[in-house]
């Protein structure tokens, strides 16, 4: 059946809309419908997946209109992005069942949960648009309800990252529409395809720099790539924790997915300093690295910390991005993959901890490794992760990153990745040290326990994929092998 | 001059656009800043109708009567879109600054520093 694709997107996106009307009548019902809809989203990605490795990329053209004229959905390598959102997203809502009933009012739960299905409708189909326009109107469907679940706690602190976190996004969001129209009025056309080969055409290289410039902008806006970062750290500590999953571990990636994508359409034009590009995008994600890493080690709030270790990882995918050869870009693809199942993972293993002992700075957390063994055992897997040990998830992509620096000549940011992954590694051995080394400061936590199993269970889960994502890394590898053979050989 | 006339609403993009884009930036006030982004939102708007214009062209209704050129219909319809999505904006940030203003007291930026 050909329909899984637009239905991939559309179900979840049309469940978002009904939940509050089913929650205002049976609240008790909103998380029922969250999980069936994310569920169905997860088993049609799935096969939109399987598909993917048996046949190939593949297209559905909306309405019968055929695709230059019409709006194309398309899967490819990219797009099977979707199938690990939507594990993830689904994770998050079997974790949010007993999260959410202490951490957010009843009356505003159902719309707790159908901005968090927003939002995954809006992920799955700006990673399968196939046209620079849905490209957009999705992204703000993503943005929208992000900005709206940061601030869904409550809180000062919530509400006025919120907006900050809502005025960098509207502009990248600006910067990106506004290339959009650029690329439209060189060309034309707005399915992705159809407009790199007509730029090709296009004789003015001005107006294509523009657009270039202004997608590449918005989009790292929208990565939180240092230096514009600084709505991250705020808006992913204050969101509550199942939402910083989502925020830190995906939605952070659709910045890095509309830049993989959109850097497709100029690959084919002659005459860009695209070379020029790559070193600028490369040095960027060396300094986000670094500085990321140093902001995180001053941090006493574990939260902030995870929150600065996303900048730090943008960098490494930036920087696999910026050297833009085969090994580098392989790296980049399965670090956005593996980042956002070993993200998820730390902050529904920490947001499990803060949940049970009502702290959150790493005094106040001491000797929470003895009451907690599951949840910390995830925090331990996902911080070894999260540094590049060796038989985890997070090495493999920065292996192939570091073999990218040094087939393009610039061991340098071999040595500024090895750097980067030793200060990862020192302040998660302080969190550790905090954990399992250190005497309670106070004596409440020794009356602690071990989470509900509906939190548990999902961050076992994502603890699990972790060390099985290192494990059978071929899997990946195979899966962004095709769309980096085309990003190389055309850039 | 006259390749400054024929470009006039580029022109006036930009200038609108950095007009938003300063406000957005400089003013404390975080009403202000929203009205900055919606003013750099309405640039960009038009700037993308303009694009679809087509000198002396007609509204592209084709029912025999009238032989091109045409105006290309497509800018318009894309930016009704962005519009809906520049309203949604705009309203989930009043309601930002409004729980902005209950729990803090202030909606200027230099005064909520000590806050956040």
């Amino acid at each position: 059946m050909s329909a899984w694709l637009p239905l991939a997107a559309c179900v979840p996106l049309v469940a978002g809309a009904l939940v509050p009307a089913v929650g205002r009548r049976r609240p008790q019902l909103a998380q029922g419908c969250a999980l069936a809809a994310s569920g169905w989203t997860v088993l049609a990605t799935a096969r939109l997946t399987r598909r993917l490795f048996m046949e190939g990329p593949f297209s559905y053209a909306m309405g019968g209109w055929a695709a230059p004229w019409g709006i194309e959905l398309r899967f490819d390598a990219w797009s099977a992005a979707s199938l690990f959102i939507a594990l993830i997203m689904l994770a998050v809502l079997v974790y949010s069942g007993p999260y959410a009933r202490a951490a957010i009012e009843p009356r505003r739960l159902p719309w707790y949960y159908s901005l968090l299905l927003l939002n995954l409708g809006g992920m799955v189909g700006f990673a399968c648009a196939g046209d620079l326009f849905n490209l957009f109107v999705f992204m703000e469907l993503v943005s929208v309800s992000s900005y709206a679940l940061v601030a869904v706690g409550g809180g000062r602190i919530a509400a006025l990252a919120a907006f900050k976190y809502l005025l960098a996004g509207a502009v990248s969001s600006v910067l990106v529409l506004f290339s959009v129209g650029v690329l439209h009025a060189l060309t034309g056309s707005l399915n992705m395809a159809d407009v790199a080969l007509r730029l090709a055409a296009v004789e003015s290289r001005g107006p294509v720099v523009l657009a270039l410039a202004g997608l590449s902008a918005g989009f790292m806006l929208k990565a939180a790539l240092f230096p514009v970062h600084l709505w991250l750290p705020d808006a992913h500590a204050a969101a509550p924790c199942p939402v910083s999953a989502v925020l830190s571990g995906l939605v952070v990636k659709v910045g890095i997915i509309g830049l993989l994508r959109t850097n497709a359409v100029f690959a084919g034009v002659d005459g860009l300093p695209m070379a020029a590009f790559g070193q600028v995008l490369a040095w960027l994600g060396a300094l986000a690295i670094v500085a990321g890493a140093l902001f995180a080690l001053f941090q006493q709030d574990i939260k902030l910390m995870l929150a600065y270790s996303t900048v730090s990882n943008i960098g490494y995918i930036v920087l696999g991005l910026g050297l833009a050869n085969h090994a580098a870009l392989t790296g980049a693809g399965i670090h956005v993959l593996n980042h956002a199942i070993i993200k998820a993972t730390l902050f529904l293993a920490v947001g499990a901890i803060i949940h049970q002992t009502g702290s959150r700075t790493l005094r106040e957390l001491r000797g929470v490794g003895r009451m907690m063994p599951w949840s910390a055992l995830a925090v331990s897997i996902g911080a070894l992760s999260v540094a590049g040990l060796p038989p985890t998830a997070g090495f493999l992509g920065k292996w192939y990153i570091a073999l990218g620096a040094f087939a393009a000549g610039q061991p340098g940011f071999a040595a500024v990745l090895l750097l980067g992954a030793l200060l990862i590694f020192a302040y998660y051995i302080r969190i550790l040290n905090a954990f399992y080394f250190r005497a309670p400061v106070d004596d409440n936590m020794r009356s602690v326990h071990e989470a509900p199993l509906p939190m548990l269970l999902p961050v076992l889960f994502l603890a699990a994929l972790c060390i099985l994502g290192g494990l059978f890394g071929r899997w990946p590898v195979a899966l962004v092998a095709p769309a980096v053979e085309r990003l190389a050989g055309g850039g | 001059m006259g390749a400054a006339l024929q470009n006039l609403d580029y022109f006036a993009f930009v200038i609108l656009f950095c007009i938003g884009l300063h406000t957005l930036v400089a003013r404390p006030n975080l009403l202000k800043k929203l009205l900055g982004l919606n003013i750099m939102e309405t640039a960009v708007f038009a700037f993308i109708v303009t694009s679809g214009m087509v000198d002396g062209g007609a509204a592209p209704i084709v029912d025999g009567t009238v032989t091109g050129p045409f105006a290309s219909p497509l800018p318009q319809a894309l930016i009704l879109t962005g519009i809906v999505v520049a309203v949604s904006i705009s309203a989930l940030a009043l309601a930002l600054i409004i729980e902005i203003y209950r729990q803090c007291g202030t909606i200027e930026a230099d005064e909520l520093k000590g806050v956040g």
